[in-house]
């Protein structure tokens, strides 16, 4: 049981960094990304090929988050300007067509080029023991990294001025204008961190098993499933959902099964949007 | 300081000001009242960069600003409170207020003035915008546009919705910081309220400034005492 909770956190604080990408585009500028799969998956392609090209592991892990930033820039200067121009609900109808679009044009070509291409990241060194338990140490060296990510992420924005100005254009969006803040400007640093997250998340979960070419979807799918669980647009809310999903999921897949578990997982999320359409921490439109 | 010429703004329906002439002299009060539907919002809406007008010039110290954004505008020296306030919500009050000061961090004698100003905000520190009662909200916004060290302060009825000893302290607080040297201008449906506090006014009816005077003169106006002041 014990082990369950902890894989389950270990699981939940991944689920929560990539729903927090996801939130915080949605949050902040309507738009709902449905190639971020991609994005992940293209910078863990970046950090593979570095690697495979001879470069170390660190470094190689840079680039690939490099990748992301550029691709978040990518993507708010190409595919979501004629997305920005729409406003409330054909501008989330837009982004799910245009990036549901570009996720399978990315997913077809990786397949396609590099069918049996994955990224696994190995570290050294035997299990670790919490409490108790052995855990494997990529795990750990995972869950770390998730969690420096996450305390960076909140304190970016508790107490830098930038970021309690993206969080005032989430809150009110003239409101933050009248102070002076440019939604546009702060729409383009938020896609960046975005690809930052996605790279990250592929960086940390091949630690603990392969991303390969074709994960793109199904990382997205959990990113929105949690999100949605966590209400749209609160990170705090993106990190909550994601370790109680992860905690629930995981249990269930030592105790019924793995198959499941993504039953179970989906049928938590009904649930909790039965209960709380907005979400454990989202706001009512 | 402002001088707005031959302002017309709309939506699209159809014009809602037309030809509007109006300036602010530095160091002065100004009001400009009408009542509710009058065009006193759509007129602050069109100078402050939040609406487009389809004509007319907003020079502010003797640049045209009018097209420019308004987030651009706030950062000339031009803070403007909403009636709907528009505050940070789920964001502390001294969060909202050190948006204000945006993009520095805020200054802490500006901080100190506003919590000498409103010494209910320096109670409330901590708490989130959206929990506090109306009045309070009305002082978290003016103290958040005094944050960015406004040389013009404008204000859209600011009295609205708030209790007569609440309103007479939001005058209060905005008479104090006449006497720092702060040019305001302000729309009201309360009239005697701004009419003390002001030293000049228009009157705006249908969209069209249709009187305009010192707020003295504009006290003895037979039509004015009967439509604003109540008296008949």
């Amino acid at each position: 049981m014990t082990a369950s909770v902890l894989d389950g956190i270990v699981l939940g604080l991944q689920f929560g960094l990539l729903a927090a990408g996801l939130t915080l585009v949605y949050g902040l500028g309507g738009v709902l990304n449905l190639a971020y799969g991609q994005m992940a998956v293209i910078s863990a392609m970046a950090t593979l090929f570095a690697i495979e090209s001879g470069v170390p592991t660190l470094p190689a892990i840079g680039i690939g988050l490099a990748v992301g930033v550029v691709l978040g820039l990518i993507f708010d200067q190409t595919i979501l300007r004629p997305i920005y121009r729409l406003q409330g609900e054909a501008r989330v109808l837009l982004s799910l067509l245009l990036t549901l679009g570009v996720a399978f044009i990315v997913d077809g070509y990786l397949t396609w080029r590099y069918p049996t291409e994955g990224l696994t990241i190995r570290i050294e060194g035997g299990p670790i023991d919490i409490l108790g338990v052995p855990m494997r140490r990529g795990s750990i060296v995972a869950s770390v990294i998730t969690l420096v990510a996450l305390g960076a992420l909140f304190a970016f924005f508790r107490g830098t001025m930038l970021g309690r100005a993206v969080r005032s254009v989430i809150e009110d969006e003239e409101g933050a204008r009248l102070v002076g803040i440019d939604p546009q400007r702060m729409l383009r640093i938020i896609l960046a961190l975005s690809g930052l997250l996605a790279a990250m998340v592929a960086v940390t979960q091949s630690m603990v098993r392969p991303v390969t070419v074709s994960a793109g979807f199904g990382i997205t799918v959990f990113a929105l499933i949690v999100t949605v669980v966590g209400g749209l647009g609160s990170v705090t809310g993106a990190m909550l959902a994601g370790v109680i999903l992860g905690i629930v999921s995981s249990i269930a897949a030592s105790s019924i099964g793995t198959f499941l578990s993504l039953i179970i997982l989906l049928g938590a999320a009904g649930v909790t949007i039965l209960i709380r359409p907005a979400g454990l921490l989202g706001v009512k439109e | 300081m402002l001088e707005v010429r031959g302002l017309a703004a709309g939506y699209q329906g159809g014009e809602v000001i037309r030809d509007v002439d109006f300036h602010v002299d530095s160091g002065e009060a100004v009001m400009i009242i009408g009542s509710n539907g009058a065009g006193k919002t759509t007129l602050f809406r069109s100078v402050l960069g939040l609406l487009a007008p389809s004509s007319g010039q907003v020079l502010f110290e003797g640049s045209d600003i009018v097209g420019m954004q308004a987030q651009r505008i706030a950062r000339l020296g031009i803070s403007f409170v909403p009636a709907e306030r528009r505050l940070f919500p789920r964001m502390s009050v001294y969060e909202n207020l050190s948006l204000g000061a945006y993009p520095d961090r805020p200054d802490p004698e500006t901080v100190e003035l506003v919590m000498d100003l409103f010494p209910r905000l320096a109670e409330r520190r901590r708490q989130h915008a959206g929990t506090m009662s109306g009045g309070e909200q009305q002082m978290l916004a003016m103290g958040r546009a005094l944050m960015a060290k406004p040389r013009l302060l404008v204000l859209d009825e600011p009295t609205t919705g708030l209790a007569p000893k609440l309103a007479a302290e939001a005058y209060r607080a905005l008479g104090a910081l006449r006497g720092r040297g702060l040019t305001v201008l302000v729309a009201e449906q309360q009239v005697p309220l701004a009419m003390a506090f002001s030293d000049r006014g228009y009157v705006i009816e249908n969209g069209v400034i249709e009187l305009e005077g010192t707020s003295e003169a504009l006290a003895k106006n037979p039509e004015v005492r009967r439509s604003y002041l109540g008296v008949t």
